[in-house]
């Protein structure tokens, strides 16, 4: 882990009267696992959406390698993997990971690698409409790693798996970082969070409560672990 | 280079999923039957006029094949271009945003027009496969000893084609801009009905409504299967879908903040507004019709030519009066091709003219000439003609039977064309519609 590799000031979003996020700030170390770790409504989607350039939002800037990234500018850093979707659902898992490293650019030297690591290799001809939802979240897990942008959020990567996969997939995620890439995760099973990830943001009525290692987090009780620190601070 | 070949993997992907998706298949298999029964009934009634089953021979020998049957047996085309293909148009564009596609691909930084660009190419395409069924009739037409004028052929499908490129744009315009397919069906459905709605004012109340009317996919198809290629109107569809594509891909930017979308595609519509108007002045046209049905005689057009001086016709007719839309149709929107500073102004006080006929002036046209008036009412193409000549002080040229169109009469049932239309197209649209579905799994 070395500097920021991205750095959020004052981010603002509002749907009318509601306000979805305020004043969110935060930091992603280079190559890091940063967990994002929120009740449900506290506006981790939203966070992802408006960081990755898929949702305006209101105010707030977004710092790359200390240079400052505008939304359209953001596609070339930063790629995010939303949840419950079934991207071009006729397609192929074969042809869509074909696609990313056509389409984004991404590494086709990756391709192998990520479908061993995911266990893809049975549904690559299935259609990605077809699959169950676990299936389905790691073929849009693989499109995201085959992407080459440094930056990578991926909206609850476990959601839909179950314990086993659960493990395997927070194995591949943390090559896949130590690899060099930089990860945010969006994870509401808190013991699933602990064992993946670096550090964390906790996110509650759409601002940070805290941001850190578990360490830094516990503050003056040793004993509690992170779900204490969840309780205790959103 | 690099970006090239991203726009050639965009291509790929929507042909691909243009070929999963059900909407086109289903388009593809109808419009053969739709074509067919349209091919059909106009063949046969073309053949009856033409002396097939002792009816009186020689009725149909001044007749077109154009009209007689390319312009009905489109009409399927023309159909299918209002009702199936938005719906395979709204399935290419909003199918992204349902599945979670579009929030993938918008993060590859390329022009979001890039992206309705490819969608747009590959519908083209999807549509001109979509017309196969009305160039196997072209084929069996000519199958069975039927005259085939290339030219207006080339000018009906071409206008088939700018109604399509309208109907895609009208409804990415619609995918984009809503949230779910079926709202954007909705909306691409009332904008159709909409145009049907000014046609019907313009019948009406005549004035700007009919002027505006002119542009309207149903009155712009119906000029191109009469033959006739106008300028305005082709660069008018023109400007139309590229505004609705531009319209489209400010909307499917979905990071881009609301405001600057709204002001965008105010923009957008304001150039393509300055456009529409600009255009309306472009009066150059080319009647590519074998039967010059939408031009004067030859000799009638080399005498007009040489009047240089505009001509202010103030016509007395009500807008639903059968006599106007005559003198229209066989008349002023033939002089008007010869003479681009012809200007008509109706005069009426109601839209019927039943209860006007007898106040003052009604019924008379007024022609003003540089200066040189006269008034008569005289609704013919020869009297109206006449009465510019003689404003003119030209000779009226000697009548001439050698350009006369002598028609095409052909008395041949529709062989095979059941067949064809009923059984082997709709059975080979299914069986490649399975072949593809079993290689894609």
């Amino acid at each position: 882990m070395s500097g920021a590799a991205v750095a959020v000031h004052g981010l603002t979003k509002s749907y009318g009267r509601l306000a979805a996020l305020a004043d969110v700030s935060l930091t992603i170390r280079s190559g890091e696992v940063l967990g994002l770790i929120g009740p449900n409504g506290a506006g981790k989607t939203t966070l992802f959406e408006c960081l990755a350039g898929v949702l305006p939002y209101d105010a707030g800037t977004v710092v790359f390698d200390g240079t400052r990234l505008p939304p359209r500018a953001r596609a070339s850093r930063i790629f995010y993997v939303p949840d419950a979707i079934a991207p071009w659902p006729a397609q192929s898992v074969g042809w869509a990971l074909d696609f990313t490293v056509g389409f984004f650019g991404g590494r086709a030297s990756l391709r192998a690698e990520v479908i061993e690591r995911l266990s893809l290799a049975p549904f690559l001809s299935s259609s990605i409409g077809t699959l169950s939802k676990g299936q389905r979240k790691r073929a849009v897990l693989a499109i995201g790693m085959l992407t080459p942008h440094p930056v990578l959020l991926i909206d609850e990567p476990f959601d839909g798996l179950d314990l086993r996969q659960t493990r395997e997939v927070g194995a591949a995620l943390r090559d896949h970082a130590a690899s060099g890439r930089t990860l945010f995760l969006s994870i509401h099973q808190i013991s699933d969070a602990a064992r993946v990830c670096d550090r964390f943001v906790l996110l509650s009525g759409g601002r940070v409560r805290g941001e850190g290692t578990i360490a830094e987090l516990r503050g003056p009780d040793p004993d509690s672990d992170l779900e204490d620190i969840v309780l205790a601070r959103t | 280079m690099r970006a090239r070949r991203r726009f050639a993997w965009l291509l790929v992907k929507e042909w691909r999923e243009l070929l999963a998706s059900r909407a086109w298949w289903v388009m593809l298999a109808l419009i053969g039957p739709l074509v067919g029964v349209s091919f059909i009934n106009a063949v046969r009634t073309y053949a009856e006029l033409s002396g097939l089953n002792g009816t009186s021979a020689g009725v149909g020998e001044a007749f077109s094949p154009l009209v007689g049957v390319w312009a009905p047996t489109f009409s399927a085309c023309e159909l299918a271009a209002a009702f199936l293909l938005p719906f395979v148009a709204i399935r290419v564009v909003g199918g992204d945003k349902q599945s979670g596609a579009l929030k993938l691909e918008t993060q590859q930084p390329i022009p979001p027009a890039w992206r309705i660009v490819a969608k747009a190419l590959v519908l083209l395409v999807g549509w001109v496969i979509a017309l196969v069924p009305a160039a196997i009739a072209a084929m069996l037409w000519r199958g069975y000893g039927g005259s085939l004028y290339r030219p207006e052929l080339a000018a009906l499908a071409f206008g088939h084609v700018l109604n399509a490129g309208l109907t895609i744009a009208l409804a990415a315009a619609a995918a984009s801009l809503t949230e779910h397919p079926s709202t954007a069906a909705i909306v691409t459905l009332s904008v159709t009905v909409g145009t049907w709605i000014v046609n019907f004012i313009a019948a009406v109340h005549g004035g700007l409504w009919q002027r505006i009317a002119e542009y309207t996919p149903t009155a712009m198809v119906a000029q191109f299967q009469h033959g006739l290629v106008r300028l305005d109107v082709t660069l008018a569809s023109l400007a139309l879908t590229i505004a609705g594509l531009a319209i489209a891909a400010v909307w499917i930017e979905i990071g881009a903040p609301v405001v600057r979308r709204v002001s965008e595609s105010a923009i957008v519509a304001a150039v393509a507004a300055t456009v529409l108007l600009a255009v309306t002045f472009a009066w150059q046209s080319w009647d590519l019709s074998e039967a010059r049905i939408n031009s004067l005689p030859e000799a009638d057009e080399q005498a007009l030519a040489r009047i240089h001086e505009p001509l202010h016709m103030e016509i007395h007719f009500a807008p639903e009066d059968p006599r106007r839309t005559d003198l229209e149709a066989k008349t002023l929107s033939k002089l008007r091709r010869v003479l681009p500073r012809l200007q008509v102004t109706y005069v009426s006080a109601t839209s019927t003219g039943l209860f006007e006929q007898t106040a003052a002036h009604y019924g008379e046209i007024f022609y003003d000439l540089g200066g040189r008036r006269a008034v008569n009412r005289l609704t013919s193409a020869d009297g109206v003609l006449d009465t510019i000549y003689s404003l003119a002080g030209i000779a009226p040229p000697a009548e001439t039977d050698d350009s006369v169109f002598r028609g095409h009469p052909l008395a041949v049932p529709p062989r095979r064309a059941g067949t064809v239309f009923y059984g082997i197209w709709p059975a080979a649209v299914v069986a490649a519609a399975l072949v593809h579905r079993r290689r894609r799994a």
